[in-house]
This record gives C-alpha cells, sequence and structure tokens, in this order.
C-alpha cells in the first residue's frame, strides 16, 4: 500500500535537519542547499515554519509540464528518470507547491522520491512533523481534534438541589464517583 | 598530521574604506593552531592590533570586526550553528565576542570562507553582500532607523529574494548603544560585548550572505554515524522533552529554587512571584511554537503571542532565561507579557537584553536608594514591576534621549555620571553582569572576574554545580573547575557549535574529538583540543593584558562582597574578599600567570605570523 509523506507545519521547529540528512543521502555530501525538501521560515507576520516537500500528487503537475516524459508516477512515487531529463527545468516552475529543486552543480532538478520508501527526513526529523502514513490515516488527527473541541464546545444543562447547571460533554464522567 | 578537509582555507578581508575585498589564503598552521570560531577571531585581531601597536578605538575604523563560524558549523553535528563576532568591544575596551545560533554562520561558510574581517567605514550607510564568491558594499541610506526586521525585510525585497541570511543592527548599533547586538533569524543576537555598535560604527547597517557551495566534510558517513549516536543520546535523555517544550526558560523555576535567580537588581536570590513568569505559565498562554537553531534537535527557542491585555498582539521568538530573567524578576516584573514586549523591543532595537535588564535595575534601585533624583530620570519615575517604565527606558537607551544616552554607554559611564552608583551596578570590565547570582557560590564570582569578555557566563558556568554538590568543595576544586569550564567552552566556540547538549543534556564531551576528526580529518584528541582552546585563552589574556588588563580589573563589583543576599537559601551570603583573593592568587598560578595576572611575555612571540 502506497504510503505518502505527510507535513505538520505546526510542529516543525525550523531546524533543517530533513534539508542536511536528505543532501546527504542523495548527492554524499553536507549542502542543504541540495535537498529536495526545504523549510521555508517567515516572520513575524506571519509565523510559520513550513517544510516544502513532493506530495507525490496524483496529478502531477509536473509530469504534465514534462516535455520529454521524464516525470511518471508509479508505486505511489512521482519518479524522475534522470537518463532521459534534458534539465530544462519546467517542472520546477510548474510545480504548484514549489517543491522541486534546482541547484547549480545538480544537473537535473531535485525531486523527492521518497528514499525508496523509507524517508530519511521523516527518521531524522526531532520534533515528528514529517511523518510517513498511509493514504487513508491523512487526516485522522484532525478528525480526532475536532471532535475533542466539539465536546468541548458542547454543553448540557441539568439541575442540582434545585440549581440550574451546565456542564460540558468532556467533562462528563471526569468527577471523582 | 595534515588537515585533509573542514575548511575552505579562505579569509575574506574587507576595507570599507578603500571599498577592497581580498580573499587570503589561511596557512595550514593558522587552522590547525586556532581550529575557528573565536580562535580565528582572536588571531585576526591580535594581528591587527600589533600592526597597530595597540591603538585601537573600538568604535574607530581600524578596530576589526571578525565573524567566523567553526569548521563544525553547518554540519551535521547536532547543534552546529554557531558563529563568533570578535572585535575589540566598545563596551568593554578589551577583547571582546559574542556568538550567534540560527542559520547565518552556515550561509557565510556557504560561500566558500572559513572567516569574514571587516575594517574601515563606508562612506553612507549600506549592507555588505557577499553572493557566493562575490562580495559587494550596497549604499542603502533609507535604512537609517529602522528596526532590525524592518530593515531585513527590505533588504530581501530589494534583492528580490527571501532565500539570503541577513544579520542586521537596530536602532541601537547605529547609535552606538555600548551593548547593541546584531541579530538574525529575527531573534538569534550576538548579545554581548557591543558588537552591533562596532557595525554601526562603520555604516554597515547588515550582512547579508547567500551561498551554495558544500561544506567540505572528510568523511561524510562517519560523521552521520557518530552525530545519530548523539542525537540518539540527546533524544533518550529524560530532560529532552523539558528542553524542547519550555526551552531555556525551564531555568526560571529552577534558578529560583537553588535561590540563584537576579531579583530586584540582585538584591534577591528568589522571586515570589516567579510563577507568573515561568515556563509553565509560558506554555499554560503564550507558547505558540517551537524555534530551533540550524541542526539542533533540542529547539530551545520559543515562540511567544500575548493573546489578551495591553499587548495584544506582541508576537516573539523569546524569551530565553537571561532575557527573562534579566527583564522580568531582576526588574521586579510579573507580568509576562511585559517581558515579551521588552524582549522583542529588545530585539528590534538591537540592545542586548542582558546588559538593558541589568542597567535598568540599577536605575530602578538608584532611584528608590535616592542616588538618582527624579531629574536624573527625566521627570519620569520608576519603580520595582513598572512594565510602562521599563518599556519607555529601553526605548530612550537605543535612542540615546534623556537618561537613556547614559546608559547608552554602559555601567561604566553611569558610574562615572553618578559615583554613588558604583555601590549598584553588577559589572566586570564594564561588561554588565549577567543572570546568575555569583554570591551563591565563590567559583562563580572567580568566573565572572576571570572571564576574558567581563561578566559573562559563556566562559564559565559552575554555579549550579557548586550550589549542588560543592558546598565542601577545596579552594583548588573551585578554581580547577572554573578552569576548566573556560578551556571547554571557548572550544565549543571555536568548533563552531552550541554547548547546551554538552552543558544540560550530558552529551560526552569526548563526541567532539571525533566529529572534529570526520570533518578535518586530522586526527586529535580532546586533551589536544583543549590545549588549542587554553592557548587561545592565553592569547585574549595578552591582548587585555597590552591594553591595560591588571589584576585590579579581575575584581567583583561592590554589591557581591558587600551586600548580602536578602532572600531565598542563600540569604546573608556575601563572598569574602579574602577567600576570593586566594581564589584569583590560585588561579593565576594554576594558569601559570604572574602575581598582577599577566601572562609570561615571551609567550606574544608564538602569536606572531607564521
Amino acid at each position: 500500500m502506497a504510503k505518502m509523506l505527510a507535513v505538520i507545519p505546526e510542529s516543525c521547529s525550523g531546524c533543517r535537519l530533513c534539508e542536511l540528512v536528505c543532501a546527504i543521502h542523495h548527492f554524499g555530501v553536507n549542502n542543504p542547499k541540495k535537498s529536495a525538501i526545504r523549510v521555508l521560515v517567515t516572520y513575524p507576520q506571519p509565523v510559520v515554519r513550513m517544510p516544502i516537500v513532493c506530495s507525490q500528487c496524483k496529478v502531477p503537475v509536473c509530469a504534465e509540464a514534462c516535455p520529454v516524459g521524464a516525470l511518471r508516477r508509479s508505486d505511489g512515487v512521482v519518479h524522475l528518470d534522470e537518463k532521459t531529463c534534458v534539465a530544462c527545468m519546467k517542472c520546477v516552475s510548474a510545480c504548484p507547491f514549489g517543491a522541486i529543486y534546482a541547484h547549480e552543480d545538480a544537473r537535473t532538478p531535485i525531486k523527492c522520491d521518497l528514499c525508496g520508501g523509507s524517508p530519511q527526513c521523516v527518521r531524522a526529523c526531532p520534533k515528528n512533523a514529517l511523518m510517513l502514513i498511509p493514504e487513508e490515516a491523512l487526516g485522522e488527527a484532525k478528525r480526532m481534534n475536532n471532535v475533542l473541541s466539539y465536546t468541548h464546545m458542547k454543553e448540557i444543562e441539568f439541575m442540582e438541589e434545585g440549581e440550574k447547571k451546565t456542564i460540558h460533554y468532556a467533562e462528563i464522567g471526569k468527577e471523582e464517583l | 598530521m595534515t588537515i585533509k578537509s573542514g575548511y575552505f582555507r579562505k579569509h575574506l578581508a574587507v576595507d570599507l574604506t578603500t571599498g577592497e575585498a581580498e580573499r587570503r589564503d589561511l596557512s595550514e598552521e593558522f587552522l590547525q593552531r586556532y581550529i575557528g570560531g573565536r580562535g580565528f577571531g582572536a588571531k585576526i585581531v591580535w594581528d591587527n592590533l600589533v600592526r597597530r601597536r595597540f591603538q585601537v578605538d573600538p568604535l574607530g575604523p581600524e578596530n576589526l570586526l571578525v565573524i567566523a563560524p567553526g569548521p563544525l558549523t553547518g554540519t551535521y553535528v547536532p547543534s552546529s550553528s554557531k558563529t563568533s563576532f570578535v572585535a575589540i568591544s566598545p563596551a568593554t575596551g578589551i577583547y571582546g565576542d559574542s556568538s550567534m545560533g540560527g542559520t547565518f554562520g552556515i550561509e557565510l561558510r556557504q560561500t566558500g570562507i572559513d572567516a569574514l574581517s571587516i575594517t574601515g567605514v563606508a562612506p553612507e550607510l549600506s549592507f555588505l553582500f557577499l553572493d557566493n564568491g562575490e562580495t559587494s558594499v550596497v549604499p542603502m541610506p533609507e535604512l537609517a532607523g529602522k528596526t532590525s526586521l524592518e530593515a531585513e525585510g527590505m533588504i530581501k525585497n530589494r534583492l528580490g529574494t527571501h532565500q539570503v541570511a541577513v544579520a542586521t543592527i537596530g536602532v541601537g548599533g547605529e547609535n552606538r548603544v555600548r551593548f547593541a547586538c546584531v541579530n538574525a533569524d529575527w531573534s538569534r543576537n550576538a548579545g554581548r560585548t557591543g558588537v552591533g555598535a562596532i557595525l554601526g560604527s562603520k555604516n554597515i547597517k547588515a550582512v547579508v550572505v547567500r551561498g551554495n557551495r558544500d561544506l567540505p566534510v572528510h568523511d561524510i558517513q562517519g560523521l552521520m554515524a557518530e552525530s545519530n549516536r548523539a542525537y540518539a543520546y540527546m533524544k533518550g535523555h529524560k530532560f529532552f522533552k523539558l528542553w524542547q517544550n519550555e526551552g531555556l526558560m525551564n531555568v526560571m523555576r529552577y534558578a529560583n529554587e537553588i535561590g540563584i535567580l537576579p531579583t530586584h537588581n540582585f538584591k534577591d536570590g528568589t522571586f515570589a512571584r516567579v510563577g507568573m513568569i515561568d515556563g509553565e505559565t509560558m506554555l499554560q498562554g503564550y507558547k505558540i511554537g517551537d524555534s530551533a537553531c540550524f541542526a539542533c534537535s533540542m529547539c530551545c527557542g520559543n515562540i511567544c503571542l500575548v493573546k489578551q491585555g495591553k499587548h495584544v498582539g506582541v508576537v516573539t521568538e523569546g524569551p530565553e532565561y537571561e532575557s527573562c530573567a534579566m527583564l522580568g524578576s531582576n526588574l521586579g516584573v510579573d507580568d509576562f507579557s511585559v517581558v515579551l514586549a521588552a524582549n522583542r523591543l529588545c530585539d528590534e532595537y538591537g540592545i542586548d537584553t542582558i546588559s538593558t535588564g541589568n542597567l535598568i535595575g540599577a536605575v530602578i534601585e538608584g532611584y528608590e536608594r535616592g542616588i538618582l533624583s527624579l531629574d536624573d530620570l527625566d521627570g519620569q519615575a520608576i519603580a520595582w514591576g513598572h512594565g510602562d517604565a521599563v518599556l519607555e527606558l529601553i526605548r530612550k537607551i537605543a535612542h540615546r534621549e534623556g537618561i537613556g544616552d547614559v546608559l547608552a554607554d554602559g555601567s561604566r559611564r553611569v558610574v562615572a555620571t553618578w559615583p554613588e552608583m558604583e555601590k549598584v551596578v553588577l559589572a566586570v570590565k564594564g561588561l554588565e553582569q549577567s543572570a546568575y547570582d555569583s554570591r551563591a557560590a565563590s567559583s562563580m564570582a572567580l568566573a565572572y572576574a576571570t572571564s576574558d569578555i567581563g561578566a559573562h557566563h559563556t566562559r564559565a558556568w559552575t554555579i549550579a554545580r557548586e550550589v549542588e554538590q560543592g558546598q565542601q568543595w577545596s579552594a583548588e576544586e573551585k578554581v580547577d573547575l572554573v578552569i576548566y569550564h573556560q578551556t571547554l567552552r571557548p572550544l565549543f566556540d571555536m568548533l563552531g557549535v552550541c554547548r547546551l547538549p554538552w552543558i544540560e543534556l550530558g552529551l560526552n564531551e569526548r563526541h567532539y574529538e571525533n566529529f572534529y576528526r570526520y570533518v578535518t580529518g586530522k586526527k586529535a584528541t580532546l586533551e589536544e583540543l583543549l590545549a588549542l582552546s587554553n592557548d587561545v585563552y592565553n592569547l585574549t589574556r595578552l591582548i587585555n593584558a597590552r591594553l591595560g588588563v591588571t589584576r585590579a580589573d579581575d575584581t567583583m563589583p561592590y554589591k557581591v562582597h558587600s551586600c548580602p543576599v536578602q532572600t531565598g537559601p542563600h540569604a546573608g551570603k556575601t563572598i569574602d574578599k579574602d577567600e576570593f583573593n586566594k581564589l584569583l592568587a590560585l588561579y593565576y598560578a594554576k594558569r601559570g600567570w604572574d602575581e598582577n595576572g599577566v601572562p609570561p611575555r615571551e609567550l606574544e612571540a608564538t602569536f606572531s605570523d607564521a
């Protein structure tokens, strides 16, 4: 089953270890500018630390933009065939997220290949801001958070010793018996 | 054994007066002996002093500012983000350095140099731009009066890219506030010894760098494996999560518990309302995100937002312990939103939170004791915990208005203006003391007194160990610990890494000899590296001795000897002068310096150019 690289920007601290391990794994050099994942940091308005990496889109706009068919999606990964690639960098501009990168030393664009199934960035992230999860699990945490915040909003009224009181759903069952 | 990698072997020397930028080669011996960072800085500053016969005005064009990362900066080594700023300090008039985390040093190295030195003065307000191999001084007078963040935004717009690292000064640096910082990545500061004022005196508002080059590493696989062991150790430490969550803010509670929290200008050792400005308060009501320097898993930075009240909407990266203690408890401020607002103001104006908090504390106490009159304060009264008055004073310091003009020149001018303030101000060699009360531990007093930059804890931080375990320590044990700290901690600044993994999570310092070997290809034991760090300590002492420092400057301020701590576990304690003098004499002897604290003069020759 294909797994996806999920990014949780709220957890990212901006340490850029993901960039480093990516470059070391793919190019064998210590150079964060040669990675397929970059952390974009903005401040003070807005405050964002956003790792930007290929989403392996099912409708890969990059592949559509490629004039020689060097980009192809299989097994949940959009692969770049470096032999076919003519390094026109059209895919770099076409990607809606800017998640394909270029570097003067690299002949072809730098693009995430999920490291053949065990992404180094996920392993290195000290904040669990990057996770490899099955597609079905996407949004799971948000759904649970949503339910929890709903129960915090929802109240019921009840009478205690002639007095009208309210209690949040989330508080029910918490009191000592 | 030669160095095989780890360096570009280049020093970029920029002379702003002539507009020349020269790429000089760094010799094998230079790299081996001075390692990087503070080591490079001290040597380059020494050479400049010798050339100018030790006549250097810190704010004159002849002063040379060295910005030097280390060989480990930007590598996969944990917390490898540090860059040193080294010069003759406008705060103290002697050797000064300050280091910065964040990402600036990595980008600087990626332009292909190991050190940048700046001398001269630009004809008009400009920024220095290092774009890979090209160097230019770009005039941009419209940056005048802008805050650090505004300036950074304007420069990025002008260059049309956000992919540059920008180290800026604020209004404080432009106005030559003697404790002005250099600021990058929002709130990573080279905070101490006034390096920002030096850039201001050179008409340089910012140093902007963009680099794409690979950082040279001899054995990248070996470095990965060794670093991964270190990362795994850190992750498994029982306090790792605490550091990620609270960062340095956890020290507020700790310092209060052990009675060393600066409170009411170091009158008290504990703060009754510390619970309103500690890490837990931050987590519950203010923190909105984590922030880390490059390659750091501890992410000790906190991003905080004020969600209600007068300062609603203030967002800042920080505070960390020093800022929170000096702008919080030291001023009697028990409102965390005021601490955040003050921290943000200091960052924007580019002035050091430690010196600022220290001096404002002295002003409040001076006014309370009647040393300062209402006139001296420009008619605006101030008392412990007065948030608005504190913020106003910060503004006045940065803009040199009224009393702010005196404060902006630091503790020396304060004492020169109001001699009675000598009993109130805490500073050594003109540098205001940082946020640990040394009266609880005589080794800490020795550490402050003998630090080569003045009263800062960066060289040695022995206080926690002495308070926890050292009540029965002999003088020798205390001196040995101070010297060990003063040797190991500067080594981190030479290598270009942060010391927190070691001091806070107990990462074994032996790792660093391996890191050094994998990066440079040169085998060296920790002891050999420490010997080199010790050499640099001798060098900075020689610089200071040449600039007039004697035993009379290695002393602690009046308060430490004469005013007992008022509250907390150390209530009643002062540092006994005789005991201190004995420690100092033993310290000199162990270092091989004479009874006046001067290293053997023949050492000077060993630092002359190879």
